[in-house]
């Protein structure tokens, strides 16, 4: 009976190790092979993401990250975050219940690259925008063990004292752009001015901000600090923002009660 | 280089001052950028091949007959680099275990936070030890195997010495803050696009010397090594499609956003450990390990079962890295059901080397070289069914984001791919130097159980701990709510992490063993030629048909 | 080599190939692989029909159980919520005393405020409740705007300083820095904001130092300073402070002011959540009081 029904493979393997053996003869035979049976699975796999439509999902009200978030994004990435943080919260109770609704692919679907991450050392962050103050951001990236007394994460007090380089701005938005990010020309040609304005609330190019990318923008001053414009406001406003680029996940699932 | 010709000689010379132009453009035109800084490291590394070419430029050209012999000269240097990185990435390794412990166990500068030196580790023990040692051994095997020496004398040269280019340019960047942040693909697009370049001269080096070869079939190890050159080469280059923000400027952003993204990204992540991690180590064990225990391979059959089945199911598996994800279900259910179909071949070729010791076996008791490899096929066994079972849905539902992971991850780096490495280095080294044996078989011994006792304590201990924190988080009181908040599993980690540094302490000090064993050896080892190491032309007759018996 | 030699050993036939020594025996596939590759390709076979795999161009097939991750978890979260509604009615529905009085509910609002706690409000107020510079501790008697559980509701609710609309609004102005004290009004008057939590001997300075309070901070603090929770300013008699009550910190706060900022949590934790926050914190101050 086993036997019956182990033949069949018996059977293509027999084809299979013939035909092996010809190939084996032959460096550019096996080369071909090798790129054929190795390329099924990555086509099946990755193309469809692109032709299936509700892969991601539809959210009308999902913005651009401003210069000055993106500008925080490109620290988050400089630093390698990701090495211990994850933005993805998965389908999964616990972590819905910890974290708050389950990420969609569409909250990242401007993240050039995705920082889902593959490691919590720390908590996710998916959604820790507004849970604490910008203070709080601050003093904790400046030294965390100063607020949590356990925590294992490395101080970041140089971001407090590097002014924020604007002037490439307008050159990663346009390579955004390249890449599918609807950012329009006058949002890349504003990228500096507007990435300093977003910690200026006081000044007179505030108002471009919310012009450009909508009323609900966090315009302030990030890092407590009016004199400059340092990192630590780059920063901050992108962990600000986290979670807050669209409201769907909140519309869709269910409310977690206790 | 005395066995360079001055065409050679001249011809290297010239790549090497065209490189450092590269690396003079770079330092000009990125002034004030990081990849100004990138380009001065280029200066520096080319400076010193450029001296040391320089050196012997004017020596006389060597006399005996190439085709006489094998061209083990970059092989040589690619062994001792290979043992340097596993020093530095190892120690890198351990500073970084070591600040999970002790945070504040660092400089107060940027560049020593753990999210930079992270990726140092990583890219460290995977490109600079492990890539080092695979493109070394490729070298050795691709000619013994063919009976054939190289076609070339530059290549290999232009292969191994850009490869280590690369690493350098990866591992500084690293520390300026210059990364993709795309987990085993963090250098930018230049240093990016260079390997590329040096992974096309690697193929068409494997190529050129298989196709000299005096021996009609291609030995298996050759299969491994083909298909981790081609595979990664396809991986690399898909996975690091992005856009420079300016040509002058280090930061560029990937071509693709979101949930594509991810999945491209472990398409890559996870073929990376399939087919830098696991193929070109396997085409290792396939050499070193019979020739080392004088028994034939036990099983061909079984050898072309595993090799495809690798090369096709490993492709699939992508997507367990993102189960529960914003990946769609679909994808996940195939990244599942591909892995766990995956682990027949990878146990296959496990029992394959296993079975090849049957008979020989006194000499894996009496040898400690054969036992880093024994031991190495049982650590990739037991690292592939571990991955097969975290490949499980609800499985990696536990695991996924704890040390689980990191447990996993080292059960297969220790276990697997640093203690073939080390076992091949053992056997290779008195062939390569034309040695009567190794310096002392003592520190191979103590090296041997340095390494095995730190594997273990690393392993174990993350099991302990990916098993803790993953329950913590998803332990229920008795009221139906979460018991644990996330700062109590990370304080639970604590004595974890500390076993886990002592664990690559060992590990460490075993490698550092091997790279001074190593060194005597060649310093004061008496020559011994080993008999016909050199090419020759095919013994074999055709047998007609490989029918089963 | 010839073809077909056999290893003495095994007994199995060679394939007749040799490479630099290495030869290879013809040996078939051990049966138990076969049994292997059948039994994870049946098992797979299975998953594929019963889950969403396949991919079609524009859709995937979606297997005959209908899963979809997403379902799955929606249905869990609601389930759960319905097996904690009877604990979660009666917690809402009860006053502090009345649920530490039933033993089961005593029960939940350790158990779930312990991790509410521990990940929502550790990272400010610690994981002890003790607070730290700039972070009240929750443990101790001096409360800004009052320690009763309804209070405490409303100021999770709503937040301090916070951008939730009706967020609690308190502030302690910059009197230094806005130019209304000078630098040595500021110190005289921090030492006498000192002396009332740590008596000292009369002196003219203190005399200073109380004109000084008197005019511009009893509005606030009260004429003997003992604070007004309307206005959440703090009660500078007690010997609790958030900010420090040594000279540089007493310094700071006055010079520059200060404007703590509590998160309003009424989006991010349910109503019995809160409820279930405020009791326990009752509680931890009820133990710190023990
Ligand atoms: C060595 C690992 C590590 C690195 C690297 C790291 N963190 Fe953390 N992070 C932690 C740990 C552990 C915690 C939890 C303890 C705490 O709050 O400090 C944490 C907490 C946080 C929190 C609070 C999250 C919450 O919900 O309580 C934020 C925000 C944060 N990190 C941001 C960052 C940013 C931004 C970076 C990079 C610039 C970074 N982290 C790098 C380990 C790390
Ligand atoms: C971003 C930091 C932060 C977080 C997170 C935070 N708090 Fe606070 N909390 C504060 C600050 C600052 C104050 C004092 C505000 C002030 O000084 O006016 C405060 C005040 C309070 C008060 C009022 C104390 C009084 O004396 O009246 C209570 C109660 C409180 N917090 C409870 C909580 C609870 C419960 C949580 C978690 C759900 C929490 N806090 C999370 C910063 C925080
Ligand atoms: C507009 C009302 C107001 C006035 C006037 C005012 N305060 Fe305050 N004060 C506050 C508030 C509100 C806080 C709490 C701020 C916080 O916690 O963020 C506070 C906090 C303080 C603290 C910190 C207490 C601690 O626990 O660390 C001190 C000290 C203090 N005030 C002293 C003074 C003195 C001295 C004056 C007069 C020069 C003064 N205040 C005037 C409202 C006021
Ligand atoms: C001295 C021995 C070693 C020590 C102390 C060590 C330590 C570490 C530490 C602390 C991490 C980070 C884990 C985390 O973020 O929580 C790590 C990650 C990693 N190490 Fe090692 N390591 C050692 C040897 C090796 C070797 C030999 C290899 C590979 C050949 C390797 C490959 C990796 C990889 C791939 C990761 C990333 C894992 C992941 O992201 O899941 N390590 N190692
Ligand atoms: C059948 C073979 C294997 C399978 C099915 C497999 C499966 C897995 C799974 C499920 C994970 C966890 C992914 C996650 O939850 O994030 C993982 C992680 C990992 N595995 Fe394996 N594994 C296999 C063999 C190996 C081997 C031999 C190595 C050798 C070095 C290895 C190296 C890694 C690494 C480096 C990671 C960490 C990736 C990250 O950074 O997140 N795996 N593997
Ligand atoms: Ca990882
Ligand atoms: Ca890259
Ligand atoms: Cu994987």
């Amino acid at each position: 009976m086993l036997r019956r029904l182990l033949k069949p493979f018996a059977r293509f393997f027999e084809f299979h190790a013939r035909t092996h053996y010809r190939a084996e003869r032959h460096s550019m035979a096996l080369t071909v092979g090798i790129i054929l049976a190795a390329g099924v699975g990555g086509f099946v796999e990755i193309a469809p993401l692109f032709t299936i439509a509700d892969t991601v999902e539809d959210a009308p009200d999902m913005r651009v990250y401003t210069p000055l978030e993106q500008a925080g994004r490109d620290i988050y990435i400089r630093e390698g975050c990701y090495a211990c943080h994850s933005q993805m919260i998965r389908t999964l109770r616990d972590e819905v219940e910890r974290y708050g609704p389950y990420s969609l692919a569409v909250e990242s679907k401007y993240d050039h690259p995705m920082l889902w991450g593959s490691k919590r050392t720390g908590p996710d962050l998916a959604r820790v925008g507004n849970k604490y103050s910008d203070d709080w951001q601050v003093r904790h990236l400046m030294n965390p063990r100063a607020l949590v007394p356990q925590s294992v994460m490395p101080q970041y007090a140089f971001l407090q004292d590097a002014p924020l380089i604007t002037a490439d701005l307008p050159d990663r938005l346009a390579a955004l752009r390249a890449v599918g990010v609807p950012y329009s020309d006058e949002m890349i040609a504003n990228a500096g001015v507007d990435a300093l304005a977003q910690a200026r609330p006081d000044s007179a190019e505030a108002g471009g901000v919310f012009e450009r990318y909508g009323d609900e923008t966090a315009v302030r001053t990030f890092d407590g600090r009016t004199d400059r414009v340092t990192e630590m406001d780059a920063l901050v406003a992108y962990l600000q923002v986290l979670g807050n680029l669209t409201d769907l996940p909140d519309a869709i699932q269910p409310e977690v009660e206790e | 280089m005395s066995s360079l010709t001055a065409t050679e000689r001249s011809r290297a010379f010239m790549i090497t001052m065209t490189v450092l132009l590269g690396g003079l453009v770079m330092a000009a035109v990125g002034h004030g950028d990081p990849i100004g800084m990138q380009g001065w490291v280029v200066i520096l590394f080319t400076a010193v091949v450029g001296v040391v070419l320089l050196k012997s430029f004017d020596a006389p050209d060597p006399v005996e007959d190439r085709s006489a012999s094998y061209y083990d000269d970059p092989t040589r240097v690619g062994i001792i680099i290979a043992l340097i990185w596993a020093v530095i990435g190892m120690g890198v390794g351990l500073w970084v275990a070591s600040m999970l412990a002790w945070p504040n166990l660092r400089f107060d500068a940027a560049w020593s936070s753990f999210g930079r030196v992270r990726p140092v580790h990583t890219s460290g023990v995977i490109f600079g030890f492990g890539g080092n040692a695979l493109i070394a051994t490729s070298f050795h095997i691709m000619q013994r195997t063919s009976r054939a020496r190289m076609p070339n004398q530059v290549l290999p040269w232009f292969v191994l010495i850009g490869f280590n280019l690369f690493c350098v340019i990866a591992a500084s960047g690293y520390l300026m803050g210059i990364t993709q942040s795309k987990e085993y693909a963090e250098p930018e697009w230049y240093a990016d696009l260079w390997l590329v370049v040096v992974w096309v001269a690697y193929f068409i080096l494997y190529m050129r010397t298989l196709a000299r070869r005096n021996e009609p079939h291609i030995y298996v190890a050759n299969w491994y090594y083909l298909a981790f050159i081609l595979v990664v080469a396809v991986l690399h280059i898909v996975n690091n499609l992005a856009i420079p923000a300016s040509l002058t400027g280090a930061k560029s952003y990937s071509a693709f956003a979101g949930v594509q993204d991810a999945m491209t990204q472990w398409w890559y992540g996870h073929n990376a450990v399939a087919f830098f991690l696991t193929s070109g180590f396997l085409g290792m064990l396939y050499y070193f390990l019979p020739k080392r225990a004088g028994r034939p391979i036990y099983s061909y059959r079984l050898s072309i079962l595993s090799f495809w089945g690798i090369v096709f199911f490993y492709i699939w598996a992508g997507s367990h890295h993102l189960h529960y994800t914003a990946l769609p279900h679909w994808v996940q259910t195939l990244g599942m059901t591909f892995s766990v179909m995956l682990l027949v071949p990878s146990w296959a070729s496990a029992g394959n080397a296993l079975m090849t010791l049957n008979g020989a076996w006194h000499k894996v008791r009496d040898d400690a070289t054969l036992r880093f490899m024994m031991v190495a096929a049982v650590f990739y066994g037991l690292s592939t069914f571990e991955g097969s079972f975290m490949a499980i849905r609800p499985v990696n539902g536990l695991s996924h984001y704890t040390d689980w992971t990191v447990g996993h991850v080292h059960a297969g780096a220790m276990g697997w791919v640093a203690l073939i490495s080390f076992g091949s280095i053992y056997a290779l080294t008195p062939v390569l130097w034309r040695r009567e044996a190794m310096y002392s078989w003592k520190a191979v011994e103590l090296h041997f159980w340095l390494a095995l006792s730190g594997t273990v304590i690393y392993v174990f201990a993350m099991w302990n701990s990916g098993i803790i924190q993953g329950l913590m988080w998803r332990t229920y009181g008795e009221t139906g709510t979460l018991k644990y908040s996330f700062l109590e599993s990370m304080i639970a980690m604590h004595p974890y992490y500390v076993a886990r540094a002592l664990g690559g302490l060992l590990f460490l000090a075993g490698a550092c063993v091997g790279l001074w064993n190593v060194l005597m050896t060649v310093r004061h080892m008496p020559r011994h030629a080993p008999e016909r190491d050199y090419p020759t032309s095919s013994e074999a007759t055709e047998p007609a048909v490989p029918a089963a018996e | 080599m010839s073809v077909k030699e056999r290893d003495p050993l095994t007994g199995h036939q060679t394939t007749g190939h040799e490479w630099d020594g290495i030869t290879e025996l013809n040996t078939r596939v051990p049966r138990a692989v076969w049994f292997f590759v059948f039994v994870t390709h049946l098992w797979a076979l299975i998953v594929w029909v019963l889950m969403p795999t396949w991919p079609l161009v524009t859709t995937y097939t979606k297997g005959l159980l209908k899963i979809d991750q997403r379902e799955e978890v929606e249905e869990a979260v609601i389930e759960a919520n319905l097996a904690r509604a009877d604990w979660s009615e009666q917690i809402e529905a009860l006053p502090a005393e009345g649920i530490m009085a039933d033993p089961a509910l005593a029960l939940r609002v350790n158990e779930t405020g312990h991790q509410l706690f521990g990940d929502n409000c550790a990272g400010c107020h610690g994981l002890d409740a003790a607070g730290g510079p700039g972070f009240p501790s929750l443990t101790d008697a001096a409360w800004l705007w009052g320690g009763d559980t309804d209070t405490i509701m409303e100021t999770l609710r709503v937040g301090i300083n916070s951008q939730h609309s009706e967020t609690r609004f308190a502030q302690m102005l910059a009197f230094g820095r806005d130019g209304i004290l000078t630098r040595d009004q500021v110190r005289v008057v921090a030492d006498y904001v000192q002396s009332l939590s740590n008596p000292q001997p009369a002196s003219e300075r203190l005399v200073e130092g109380a004109e000084i309070f008197a005019a511009n901070c009893a509005s606030c603090h009260g004429e003997d300073g003992a604070g007004n929770r309307d206005l959440g300013a703090p009660n500078l008699t007690d010997a609790f402070w958030i900010y420090g009550g040594d000279d540089e910190s007493l310094f700071t706060t006055i010079h520059n002011g200060r404007k703590g900022w509590m998160p309003a949590w009424e989006d991010r934790l349910s109503l019995t959540e809160r409820k279930i926050l405020a009791v326990y914190l009752h509680e931890r101050r009820q133990e710190a009081d023990r």
